[in-house]
């Protein structure tokens, strides 16, 4: 368990599910919804009870993100870290576009990138946002993350076709912005 | 101009499976499709014979593979249809054209006859390509065929030790729409339909000639 100034951050558990479950809305199309095809995917509550049971899934990976009196805010993931290409996907998935841009939010990424970066040691961190999401795009940005390019009509959902963008942030970057150095954000 | 091309595409089956395996020799096969360092060529065979395999023919396949063939020079190629969508009706291709190949028009007819079974038959919107950066060749292929290139990710896959560029393409239906549209102006026969009636045409030839 992580304790910060805004967050208390911690493995993800199947009590977790109902409060997390609120983050599934179809009627908000959002890159963390994705599937391996890049499909909108929106499990049960059963089902996200049983996949955050699953402890090879969740630990070292899911975490639930809670503000300091104890309300569930969103979730965070750091996932298929690749040794070889020393990479791995950051999502971070909370419950208002508006809690973008408070600091629980910055407090999150900072974990992640200290978790990706010193932790595992990796190169490069990768995120993805849908052409919708403007503000969890601008929170990436604001934290050095920079464009990889748009994927263009990627994803059909509620009838109509999404761009997904791919974001990257290099570990170099990242230590470079910790120093004080400008960091280009498209 | 008519196209004269013998190459066609065809269901890759079980006996194409010794070809394939031969095909492993190649290091491009394997540094270009298979290459993750962490996977014996023992796994890549049986991933091989999976992609063979037969699916029962009520399920939804989770992969189309394609070999381009060739009566004259034989197989020629592979082509997998992976990662299909039927939700945002998209699917990524990989391509393999065996190395005495690869300077002739082969992998060009072949590619194109895929496209149009992706966008015809398939009735996918778009198609995606991933192709790591020291992949010239098969890049250039990619452009001309109308693709975009849509992702630059920088340091992404490891071969040989070093971390190499990752390429995304995509070509959505109306951009191949215009491509068929000028492709079958410049070279008429390159359409699959022409290439079954040709095919047709052939095995009746040869039924023919072994009844006289």
């Amino acid at each position: 368990m992580i304790s910060g100034t805004y967050t208390v951050i911690r493995s993800a558990e199947p009590d977790d599910a109902n409060a997390m479950w609120r983050l599934y809305d179809p009627s908000r199309p959002r890159s963390f919804l994705l599937g391996p095809t890049r499909e909108v995917m929106i499990p049960t509550q059963d089902e996200m009870r049983e996949m955050l049971g699953r402890r090879d899934v969740v630990q070292g990976s899911f975490f639930t993100i809670e503000d300091r009196s104890g309300e569930i805010r969103g979730c965070c993931v750091l996932r298929g870290a690749k040794l070889e290409s020393e990479f791995a996907e950051v999502v971070v998935a909370l419950d208002s576009d508006a809690a973008y841009e408070t600091p629980l939010a910055d407090e999150v990424i900072e974990f992640l990138e200290k978790m990706g970066f010193v932790d595992k040691k990796l190169n490069k961190l990768v995120a993805h946002c849908l052409s919708n999401e403007t503000q969890y795009r601008a929170y990436l940005a604001r934290h050095g993350f920079v464009s990889d390019g748009i994927q263009r009509q990627m994803v059909y959902t509620r009838g109509q076709y999404f761009d997904l963008e791919s974001l990257s942030l290099f570990n170099a970057a990242h230590n470079g912005s910790a120093h004080g150095t400008a960091v280009a954000a498209s | 101009m008519a196209l004269k091309t013998s190459v066609f595409i065809r269901r890759a089956e079980r006996e194409d499976l010794e070809t394939i395996v031969g095909w492993m020799e190649d290091p491009a096969f394997q540094r270009f499709l298979y290459g993750d360092p962490a996977r014996s060529p023992k796994q890549i065979r049986e991933q091989i014979v999976g992609m063979l395999g037969r699916a029962s023919a009520r399920t939804l396949p989770m992969g189309i593979y394609f070999m381009a063939d060739s009566p004259k020079y034989g197989p020629v190629g592979l082509f997998s249809v992976v990662g299909m969508s039927w939700r945002n009706r998209s699917c990524n291709i990989d391509s393999y054209i065996c190395e005495s190949r690869r300077n002739g028009m082969f992998g060009t007819v072949a590619f194109y006859r895929v496209l149009e079974y992706c966008f015809q038959v398939l009735n996918m919107n778009r198609i995606n390509i991933y192709i790591y950066g020291f992949n010239t060749r098969s890049w250039r292929l990619f452009e001309l065929t109308g693709a975009k290139q849509e992702l630059v990710l920088r340091e992404h896959v490891a071969r040989e030790g070093q971390l190499h560029e990752m390429y995304g393409y995509g070509l959505l239906r109306s951009e191949f729409d215009k491509l068929r549209e000028w492709f079958l102006k410049r070279f008429a026969g390159i359409d699959l339909e022409t290439m079954i009636s040709d095919y047709k045409q052939q095995q009746q030839t040869e039924a023919v000639k072994e009844t006289t």
